[in-house]
């Protein structure tokens, strides 16, 4: 992950970073009148945004997510919970370009070949599960929302914008990006990326970490199971003593593996 | 939605000193944080009422009214759903009515509308330059607190253009309200496109512009706007620590907590 502190000294980078923000805040912001279920998420085609700047501008669509998320919250009510918003909106503008990186090695994402379709689909699918996790874990130790409420809702509405929305801006984006010399590779080109073996470790680490955090994560915040190693007295509504056990580790195991890729 | 709330007026809040301003921030969602009970949550409710009719912020209140209503009844109504505690008052099958699950639900309703009236306040209180050295001093590193200033500026810029190109869709005949929900999202895609271009072509000009200025150079640059600490911004502090460790008691001594029985 060393390339989301590098990417600072790069004042291309920084700006990048504050445009991908006030893209995603400028779409956000408005939806935020017009919410799913109140006071927990609101509809957001806004989280298109991330994906196609973490596959345009890199580390900078991580952080800018990370801001743009920040200031939409302004508007929704900040709170404790909006630090785990933070850090699953970090995640959800950065992990999409480390893993195209690993499992299309250069591909252009704009191809429409059915083996670049499915390529696309999974690595949305893992950065929309991961962003839910770390909201719906923090929200529910904190015991402000259920995990099972909250990161299902999130899932589908990451996965919404990425799949429905996201494509077709790429499609059209990415191409006069890249004429243009924007993307990341060319504005950060003295990163180098970790050894195959690693990444490959590490986006394994990755997947087990976020599918176990989210299936755990349902499962114990609505009370169909719950570990055997959780003490009696904190296996009760609201959860938040046994997600914090049960979950903690697939989220740091997703996290360690974010870091090797 | 406007992006700005901030509402100009010579008022006590409004002259505290930004750090003060965050740390009141902070001490809201660590107060709000410890207690569950309604009983214990409303007298910081009308601390913020009056906080916001000393900062003036009624038309910001009022235009979220709804949102308001919404959090508390939505949420009050999840946690029926999931806090399956306490002796059943009316026997449904999906939610769980009993003092107790009536009591948690509002509790955390409440503390979602206070955490909402706490930025409602704080962004009618402060300017954007103000959060920034509020930022500052919480040791936030400038390249950062700078893309945050910068995605705060240029996201109210990037939503006039997108009206705009609507404006000039629509104008064309482009029916942004055909199909279903879906299809509606997509039809969005034209007018996302060309504002992503447009922020585009800005950020080279940018980067180049900032570096010319000598951005980055320093890591602490020096500000034309000083904000010296006043005798307000010492009481100010002291009463927000105590409100801090009242309720930390509160919750210390169980007095915030919901009776099970």
């Amino acid at each position: 992950m060393a390339d989301l502190s590098l990417m600072w000294r790069n004042t291309r980078m920084v700006v990048l970073c504050a445009i991908s923000a006030a893209l995603y805040a400028a779409v956000l912001v408005p939806f935020k009148a017009l919410p799913i279920i109140p006071g927990i998420t609101e509809l957001r085609p806004a989280n298109a945004i991330p994906v196609v700047c973490s596959f345009l501008f890199g580390p900078a669509a991580g952080w800018g997510s990370a801001i743009g998320n920040m200031i939409g919250d302004f508007f929704g009510g900040v709170g404790p919970g909006d630090v785990f918003g933070f850090f699953g909106n970090l995640f959800y503008g950065y992990v999409p370009y480390k893993i195209w990186r690993i499992i299309a090695d250069g591909e252009s994402p704009v191809s429409r070949s059915p083996a670049t379709i499915a390529k696309y689909a999974i690595t949305c699918l893992l950065a929309s599960i991961l962003c839910a996790d770390f909201v719906g874990w923090g929200d529910n130790m904190l015991a402000l929302r259920p995990f099972s409420v909250l990161g299902n809702l999130i899932v589908i509405n990451n996965a919404t914008a990425a799949f429905v929305l996201a494509p077709f801006i790429l499609y059209e984006v990415y191409p006069r990006v890249r004429k243009g010399r924007m993307l990341y590779t060319d504005v950060m080109s003295e990163v180098t990326p970790p050894s195959r073996a690693a990444s490959a470790l590490g986006l394994a680490m990755l997947a087990v970490g976020t599918l176990g955090a989210w299936a755990v994560g349902n499962l114990v915040s609505t009370g169909y199971w719950i570990p055997s190693l959780i003490p009696p007295g904190m296996a009760q509504p609201p959860y938040d003593r046994a997600i914090a056990i049960a979950v903690t580790p697939f989220m740091m195991l997703a996290v360690a593996g974010v870091g090797l890729m | 939605m406007p992006i700005y709330l901030y509402i100009e007026r010579i008022g006590v809040l409004h002259r505290l000193h930004p750090t003060v301003k965050v740390f009141a921030l902070f001490v809201m969602f660590w107060s709000v944080y410890w207690v569950d009970h309604p009983l214990a949550l409303l007298p910081l409710g009308l601390l913020l009422l009056a906080a916001a009719k000393n900062a003036g912020a009624w038309p910001n209140f009022y235009r979220l009214r709804w949102l308001f209503v919404m959090v508390i009844l939505f949420t009050t109504l999840a946690w029926m759903i999931f806090y399956r505690r306490g002796p059943v008052l009316i026997d449904l099958k999906f939610i769980h009515l009993s003092r107790a699950s009536l009591l948690f639900g509002f509790g955390r309703g409440l503390k979602l509308a206070e955490l909402l009236a706490t930025s409602v306040v704080f962004l009618s209180t402060t300017k954007i330059e103000e959060f920034t050295v509020g930022l500052s001093s919480l040791r936030v590193p400038y390249r950062a607190g700078f893309a945050i200033t910068l995605a705060f500026r240029l996201a109210p810029l990037f939503m006039d253009s997108a009206i705009t190109v609507y404006q000039a869709q629509s104008l064309r005949g482009y029916d942004f309200n055909r199909g279903g929900p879906l299809e509606r999202i997509r039809r969005y895609v034209p007018v996302i496109i060309p504002v992503f271009m447009g922020a585009l072509r800005k950020a080279n000009a940018m980067a180049m512009a900032l570096e010319a200025r000598g951005f980055g150079r320093i890591s602490r640059p020096t500000s034309f706007i000083e904000y010296p600490v006043a005798p307000r911004d010492v009481a100010a502090s002291i009463g927000l620590l105590a409100i801090g460790a009242v309720y930390f008691m509160i919750y210390y001594t169980g007095y915030g907590a919901i009776p099970l029985k």
